[in-house]
């Protein structure tokens, strides 16, 4: 279709969205890759220069080991958590039942809200005395699993997880519902019809019908895991000391609260290559099926 | 027979509904707190549970005390015009991707999806000071760009998969009609491409709606700020009107709702279709 | 071309003649009261300048925080800022951010502001800070249940002792405090160090020049830890934003909360009245008495863009009739030594600092900002480990040691 007097329409086509991608998203990360070498604090007219001095920094750092221990718990409850209940709303709320589109959209309202709202409501969910949860576990009789939910540094990360996915969970099931649509129904049949029983359709036929949609969902999962910063921020602000901190939410304080600019810097080059890794091994993924 | 389908069908439906009220359990909390008055919540020990007494006015107060009115102006101004760019500008990008073989392909999508990734607080120095310099800051078209901008690698990637999709066929018979590259683009793929538009339109909506960093990085002027920015505000030097603020953004979380319920049909269909060809 | 030039010239000359001189202040006071009275002194600062045109913009109160310094360092600076007074002024005028208000003072700045207000709003010689208000901090307590407890007001350190003691055994929570932001354990550091140790030490503490692992220092850390272990401060306060742990002293159930002046912003109505305060207890009675009182006010950027107007504006907002209305209208204690305390509640404020011997801005004020964060981590962890008191002060020494090299 090209010939080689015509090798420049691609390119013509491109040039919008790559000049505005470049000047916007491209030269902005060459700057911060810069700035991560300086100890820059953000407000100075000048800017030193100190290597990888930032870096070694960092490796000593025990606020960025808990940031990525703790990014790595993210990553960890993001895939195995919303993925599957995302997978379990998706297919009982896609059974035919009267209700079920009322029941889609108010499962999807978690997203419309603003994170301020959600972290404040979940704050008063986990207070330690007359919090929601340790209210109903008391009612309930399971007054032994009552904890301070943000409080305890070893419990915190989690409890702002479960906070986060619930809010991911809704994402998540909207990409299996949209999924779900594209599974044979005839197939479905054939199959109960040769006498395979619901779990034998679920493997065989549907989980496999769902895989794009499982790419991408597992996908969006890790990057918002590894990205996390509302859910922290708002709720905890990496606290308490910093304990439930995640690699952006450190970023930020530094760069901004502690007026260490090159120094966030650096960790933002660090969280750029973690996540750029799984990119890498994204795309590895997605361009193999193309071929 | 009928009787055991009758009740596994009821027993799934109860199921549901408490899976989903379960669910919504902090969306109640926050209506209930909408409602209460302040003193009643500084003076509770329980926050979360329901109102003592209906205090409708915190509507009317948000609408007003927190200057919804502007701000709502504001958010429609900065997001209708950076979804219906980026998308016309991922468009060209994913056509040009889609529909030619040439060597930098590969390259310049993973250019794109890269920056999809990217964690975007790293940018915030970097952009700002760039749209200073381009007396850009403060600015509805600053913010209006920057959006259309970001959100190209997605949307990029996104529209170059669904249209992969697109029979070559069809293009074939066009050309035969004599149709050029640009009339191939905006007679053919663009239209079939329209279900995979409206997706991306829903998500890049609710995403930008509700932008809350980006927003406060890039505009300065009170008359500027969407509702997001104006939600904070709420939030005192001390104390937080913490009824107020619920309030205010369960307004603000209707336009985003709505516009799912509107969409929801080719954002159902639309996410298929890229996610098939990914 | 020459009707080119002729409609050029036309234009600017419209452009000139139509353009107002335009004043932007972005503020933190995002609070409604707050808000409204401040556009209120906007307003009546536009009749009497009636050439000038006013923007305030506002922002929330973190937020500021963050963008200042972008605001700062940009040309594009607001002309006037909402800001602290003490360390985190200084901070920006010792980089050449900001612009010296001297001028704005024919006959000095202590025409206007008590003497002891000028090391707060100063950098070397110069004056770059207006305050216009002010609060101070002490102990609130719930009038009623120390009433119905028979407990007075304690004076010393052991009476302290005995009211916590009591308020305890008789299943009250004897010290409310919501540390999930930190700054309220900031000011339980001050209080005992300043009773402790004196304010010459505590200036020095602040300015980073003593070792976090000083014997000095690890004693405010014993007082601490009495109360600490004896349990007198809340349990899970790190889950509570200070707000929350307020509901606590409203409610009845706790006694006591060390806390700044707008607590009582906040007390529901039926419960204001209950709500009172008493200094902090003396310590050392060897030692003067000194408070913090956290000074708001105002800075000019010196990237601003219309400098002149700005200091037209300042001078406005230091005078007395915009400071008389501020505090009246909020309860508050206005900067100006003209002004009169607005209600019984302000006057009791004003009279216990005037009985004192010094004043500090407050922890997070009055120490470089990066310090500041990491000590008041600490401080956290310490009130709930408290036997990590050791490594708790070495790791900040280090801290200290690389901020201050």
């Amino acid at each position: 279709m090209l010939t080689k007097k015509r090798w420049w329409v691609p390119w013509a086509f491109l040039a919008l969205p790559l000049i505005m991608y470049i000047i916007w998203v491209l030269v902005p990360i060459g700057r911060t890759f810069i700035y991560s070498f300086s100890s820059w604090d953000g407000l100075s007219k000048n800017i030193d220069f100190i290597g990888l001095d930032n870096f070694r920094m960092l490796f000593g750092d025990r606020i960025f080991i808990t940031a990525l221990m703790n990014n790595i718990k993210w990553f960890i409850l993001f895939i195995i958590i919303p993925v599957p209940v995302g997978l379990g709303f998706a297919m009982l709320l896609d059974m035919k039942l009267p209700g079920s589109k009322l029941f889609k959209t108010l499962v999807y309202l978690p997203m419309t809200l603003s994170f301020v709202v959600i972290g404040t409501m979940w704050s008063w969910i986990y207070e330690p005395q007359y919090g929601a949860l340790n209210s109903f576990l008391d009612a309930i009789g399971l007054d032994f699993l009552i904890t301070p939910w943000l409080s305890d540094p070893q419990v915190v990360t989690f409890s702002l997880i479960f906070a986060a996915i619930w809010r991911q969970i809704p994402y998540v099931m909207v990409l299996f519902l949209a999924g779900l649509k594209n599974v044979s129904k005839d197939q479905v049949e054939a199959a109960y019809v040769d006498g395979a029983n619901a779990w034998q359709r679920f493997w065989n036929i549907i989980l496999p019908a769902l895989r794009p949609s499982m790419i991408v969902a597992v996908t969006v999962s890790i990057i918002d895991s590894l990205r996390a910063f509302d859910i922290v921020f708002v709720m905890t602000k990496g606290g308490p000391f910093h304990s439930s901190t995640v690699l952006a939410n450190f970023m930020y304080i530094e760069a901004f609260n502690n007026y260490r600019m090159g120094y966030g810097s650096a960790i933002a080059v660090i969280q750029f290559a973690i996540t750029f890794g799984f990119i890498i091994l994204y795309l590895l993924n997605v361009m193999k099926n193309e071929e | 027979m009928k009787n055991r389908k009758l009740s596994i069908r009821m027993m799934f439906y109860i199921l549901s509904l408490l899976i989903v009220i379960v669910w919504l359990i902090p969306f109640f909390i926050t209506t209930f707190t909408s409602l209460k008055s302040m003193d009643e919540i500084m003076a509770s020990t329980s926050w979360w549970k329901p109102p003592q007494q209906l205090v409708w006015e915190n509507f009317a107060n948000s609408w007003e005390q927190g200057n919804m009115k502007t701000y709502f102006r504001n958010t429609f101004i900065i997001t209708v015009p950076s979804v219906i760019g980026t998308l016309f500008v991922s468009s060209l990008g994913a056509f040009s991707l889609s529909f030619y073989k040439f060597k930098m392909s590969k390259i310049v999508l993973i250019i794109f999806v890269a920056g999809m990734l990217i964690p975007f607080q790293m940018l915030l120095i970097p952009v700002y000071k760039f749209s200073q310099q381009t007396g850009l800051y403060d600015t509805f078209q600053g913010v209006i760009l920057f959006h259309v901008a970001f959100q190209l690698g997605f949307c990029t990637f996104f529209l170059r998969n669904f249209m992969i999709g697109i029979p070559k066929s069809i293009f074939e018979s066009a050309k035969m009609d004599g149709a050029n590259d640009f009339t191939l683009y905006r007679k053919i793929a663009l239209p079939l491409s329209l279900p995979a538009m409206a997706a991306l339109g829903i998500l890049e909506f609710t995403w930008i709606w509700n932008d809350y960093l980006w927003a406060l990085i890039l505009l300065q002027s009170d008359s500027l700020k969407p509702v997001t920015l104006g939600l904070v505000n709420l939030q005192g030097q001390w104390v937080t009107s913490w009824n107020i603020i619920s309030a205010a953004s369960l307004i603000a979380a209707i336009v985003p709702l709505v516009v799912f319920l509107l969409f929801q049909r080719y954002f159902i269909d639309g996410l298929t279709v890229g996610a098939v060809k990914g | 071309m020459k009707k080119l030039t002729l409609t050029l010239t036309i234009l600017t000359l419209v452009l000139f003649v139509f353009s107002a001189r335009t004043l932007v202040i972005n503020s933190y006071m995002s609070d409604p009261a707050p808000k409204e009275v401040f556009s209120k002194l906007v307003a009546d600062f536009e009749e009497m300048y009636p050439e000038i045109d006013v923007t305030v913009n506002t922002f929330a109160h973190e937020d500021f925080k963050t963008l200042l310094r972008t605001w700062l360092g940009s040309n594009n600076a607001p002309d006037v800022v909402t800001w602290f007074a003490g360390e985190r002024m200084r901070y920006f005028a010792e980089k050449g951010f900001l612009e010296p208000l001297d001028d704005i003072f024919p006959n000095g700045f202590e025409e206007e502001f008590p003497e002891a207000f000028r090391t707060a709003s100063a950098y070397q010689d110069n004056i770059y800070f207006i305050p216009q208000s002010w609060y101070w901090w002490g102990v609130y307590y719930n009038k009623a249940v120390f009433k119905d407890l028979g407990l007075e007001i304690p004076k010393t350190w052991n009476e302290f002792m005995a009211v916590n003691e009591t308020l305890k055994e008789n299943g009250k929570i004897p010290m409310a405090i919501g540390t999930k932001f930190l700054w309220t354990a900031g000011g339980w550091f001050d209080y005992l160090n300043m009773r402790i140790n004196g304010i010459e030490f505590h200036t020095e503490f602040t300015a980073g020049k003593v070792p976090f692992t000083d014997p000095r220092v690890k004693k405010v850390f014993e007082y601490w830890k009495e109360m600490v272990d004896k349990g007198y401060f809340i349990n899970n306060h790190s889950a509570y934003s200070w707000q929350e742990a307020a509901n606590r002293l409203f409610t009845g159930e706790a006694g006591m909360y060390l806390m700044g002046q707008f607590i009582k912003d906040v007390a529901p109505e039926n419960v204001k009245d209950d709500i009172d305060f008493f200094r902090f207890p003396i310590i050392d009675s060897n030692v003067g008495v000194y408070e913090d009182t956290p000074i708001d006010g105002f800075m000019v950027p010196k990237n601003a863009k219309n400098i002149e107007d700005a200091k037209l504006f300042m001078k406005y907002i230091a005078g007395k009739e915009s400071q008389q209305y501020f505090a009246d209208e909020l309860g508050r204690l206005a900067a100006n030594k003209k002004v009169t305390p607005p209600d019984a509640h302000a006057q009791a404020g004003m009279d216990m600092i005037l009985e004192s011997d010094g004043v500090m801005q407050f922890f997070d004020r009055d120490m470089d900002p990066e310090m500041a964060n990491n000590a008041m981590n600490g401080f956290v962890e310490f009130m709930m480990f408290p036997n990590r008191i050791d490594a708790i002060l070495e790791n900040l020494e280090n801290i200290r040691q690389r901020i201050y090299n």
